[in-house]
């Protein structure tokens, strides 16, 4: 009795020192997502979820994940730690991109397709207003302190400014061809957005919309991630198929990574020592070792994956899986 | 098999990288690098449809052939509609036209609260199998289509249209694709509208579209070939399909309008359709204006068969006494 207790004890010891080692991508054309182990680099369940699904977002008290199925009006919620499906809420419309203002108090999708911006209540997801707008509303960011969502449009090429608590355009102005990725810089006083019609990105004054700056990353310059350190960012450039690090703040191309398949979204390990992104077109995610700044690996997953995000989870969640890819993950 | 998704992907990637997205990225289209993508993998699975039609079951033409007569001059024009839909020239113009439409449609749907609905929330254990529910998404598209295929023998404006895929004579692997380029968008519509009411992926609509003009390009071949007694009720074959294309004569004036099933027979089955006496009989229209249709070439064929069309529009009150070619023939 005494031995099994001891065996418990050291078992439990074990799971609570296990590292989170799982990452999640969204595989857009497969209505699934793939669990994948970051230490053995290997896909070890595809679990299904509704109708294209792009993207996702971590809830701001980092508790659930949030995946939108843009064509079946669903966000799904999964546990974050554990993976495990918590919920479903519906009527969210054409979620294709969303977020939550930092002061918790809002939710924002796109409707990528049916060209509206929608104000949730984030306690509870009511909807507060919904505002129609041309055309192809495709990312969104939050300013710092929450009283300001920009979205880019990627059809009419231009950038818009939602005030939260009116949810009226501050302002609306062109930016180029095919805005996608936005990102607000910790000072609040830049707006930077990639072109995915053009090489590079522009800055943007958030105050107006005028445009005082510009950089040349690479061709179709779509999406932006965090390297951590609130001063550099990536930035994915889909037909050039690199990833460029930007430093912010002598505003320039610090370093390039070759990734082919159509770069997309991206996320950093906990430690940083490895960025994750999406190759849309070859149905796999890279592995990049920011160290040797290099891809190191492609793991293969669904159609079109998209999003990604690094779960506090160790092992793959339990539900009913698309299909077992591998129930003993490779030692490496 | 990862191997052989890698190699097909590859492929597909190489094509976008080198002729298409560079087109897209200059001419500030980025806004359909994703749908383009698509539009690539498309055109290679025409191109595998191609090489399957020659390589496979023109050698059974040529082996087990149900007509020794073949007038080549006939059938070259089948070979172009074949190439132009196979290989996605057809299928881009369609789509031009109806992605506005079936977006229109999502979007008042989507305005009067409508969700898109997926079969896998009534059966879900459909989740678990994606060969299980391929083939319920394939059987329910095939049931739509056998009651559109009827609608294209009902109505004289439609029959104006379809009557030019029945006018061809001499039967062959290639005629499936003889098609009105307007009857083709009024079925890509219909169709597209139903696999968004019933959530067909667009990954599995395209599997179904593959292998469902494949099996319909085997049923229109010119072969003495059977699947025998029960894989006849099974599935389409050549055997059963002729039927359809049956010229009517004054005993069998209703002949054509039978055997309409796209893929799977069981629909004339249970609706009272089917025939399976295994008499052999010319194909073609008995109506002259139609017949004439054979003698043409694309172009002609199109503007031909869409003044025909035009004319089936006008109300009867209003029509002249005699309409060739506008009522099925059988009527």
């Amino acid at each position: 009795m005494n031995r099994l207790a001891i065996v418990a004890g050291l078992f439990v010891l074990a799971a609570a020192s296990a590292r989170a080692d799982t990452v999640l991508v969204l595989n857009s054309e497969d209505a699934s997502y793939s669990i994948i182990s970051r230490s053995s680099r290997t896909e070890l369940v595809r679990l299904p979820v509704g109708r294209e699904p792009h993207h996702l977002f971590r809830s701001p008290d980092g508790k659930d994940v949030l995946i939108g199925s843009t064509a079946t009006n669903e966000l799904l919620v999964l546990d974050n730690k554990t993976g495990e499906k918590k919920g479903l809420v519906r009527d969210i419309v054409d979620p294709y991109q969303l977020g939550f203002s930092p002061d918790g108090k809002w939710f924002v999708t796109v409707a990528l397709r049916l060209d509206h911006v929608d104000f949730y209540r984030a306690d509870g997801f009511k909807l507060v207003n919904r505002i129609f707008i041309d055309s192809m509303p495709s990312h969104l960011a939050f300013d710092a302190d929450s009283k300001t969502v920009f979205v880019s449009l990627q059809e009419s090429g231009r950038l818009a400014a939602f005030d939260l608590e009116t949810q009226t355009v501050k302002w609306n102005v062109k930016v180029g061809t095919a805005p996608a990725g936005v990102l607000v810089l910790p000072d609040n006083n830049r707006v930077l957005v990639a072109l995915t019609g053009q090489d590079g990105l522009v800055v943007v004054n958030p105050k107006d919309g005028s445009i005082t700056g510009s950089l040349k990353t690479g061709r179709a310059a779509h999406n932006f991630w965090p390297k951590g350190d609130g001063r550099h960012w990536f930035l994915s450039n889909r037909v050039e198929n690199t990833v460029s690090l930007i430093d912010t703040q002598e505003m320039k191309v610090v370093g390039t990574i070759k990734v082919p398949g159509g770069p997309d979204c991206m996320d950093i390990t906990p430690d940083g020592k490895e960025l994750w992104v999406t190759q849309r077109f070859l149905r796999r995610i890279a592995v990049v070792d920011l160290e040797q700044m290099k891809m190191v690996a492609s793991i293969p997953v669904g159609k079109s994956p998209h999003g990604v995000v690094m779960l506090d989870a160790v092992g793959p969640p339990g539900g009913t899986p698309i299909r077992t890819v591998s129930a003993t993950p490779k030692k490496k | 098999m990862r191997d052989l998704i890698d190699l097909w992907v590859g492929c597909q990637n190489w094509i976008f990288e080198t002729l298409v997205s560079p087109v897209l990225f200059q001419f500030g289209l980025m806004e359909w690098y994703e749908p383009a993508f698509n539009a690539v993998e498309i055109f290679m699975l025409g191109v595998v449809q191609i090489l399957v039609i020659v390589l496979g079951m023109r050698f059974f033409e040529k082996r087990w052939p149900l007509e020794r007569t073949a007038d080549d001059n006939l059938v070259g024009v089948d070979r172009v509609y074949t190439i132009l839909n196979k290989l996605g020239i057809v299928p881009l113009a369609l789509f031009t036209v109806s992605y506005p439409i079936t977006n229109q449609i999502e979007y008042l749907s989507r305005a009067f609260g409508f969700t898109p609905f997926r079969v896998e929330q009534v059966l879900p254990w459909l989740h678990d199998n994606a060969l299980a529910s391929f083939i319920v998404y394939f059987v329910l598209y095939d049931f739509v289509a056998y009651w559109l295929h009827r609608a294209q023998h009902r109505f004289s404006w439609w029959w104006a249209l379809h009557s030019l895929h029945h006018s061809q004579r001499q039967m062959t692997v290639w005629s499936d694709d003889r098609n009105h380029i307007v009857d083709d968008l009024l079925m890509t519509l219909a169709l597209a509208v139903f696999a968004q009411l019933v959530g067909v992926q667009p990954d599995d609509y395209v599997m179904i579209l593959m292998v469902g003009r494949l099996v319909e390009s085997w049923s229109h071949a010119n072969v003495d070939v059977s699947f025998g007694r029960i894989g006849e009720k099974l599935l389409v074959g050549p055997r059963f399909h002729r039927l359809h294309h049956a010229m009517a004569s004054a005993d069998e004036r209703h002949i054509h309008d039978h055997n309409f099933a796209p893929v799977f027979p069981v629909w004339d089955i249970l609706f009272g359709t089917a025939i399976y006496d295994g008499k052999h009989r010319p194909t073609g229209v008995d109506d002259p204006v139609v017949d004439a249709d054979n003698g043409r070439g694309w172009i002609t064929q199109q503007v031909t068969v869409f003044g025909r069309f035009v004319r089936a529009l006008v109300p009867r009150p209003m029509r002249a006494p005699v309409q060739p070619g506008l009522r099925p023939p059988a009527e």
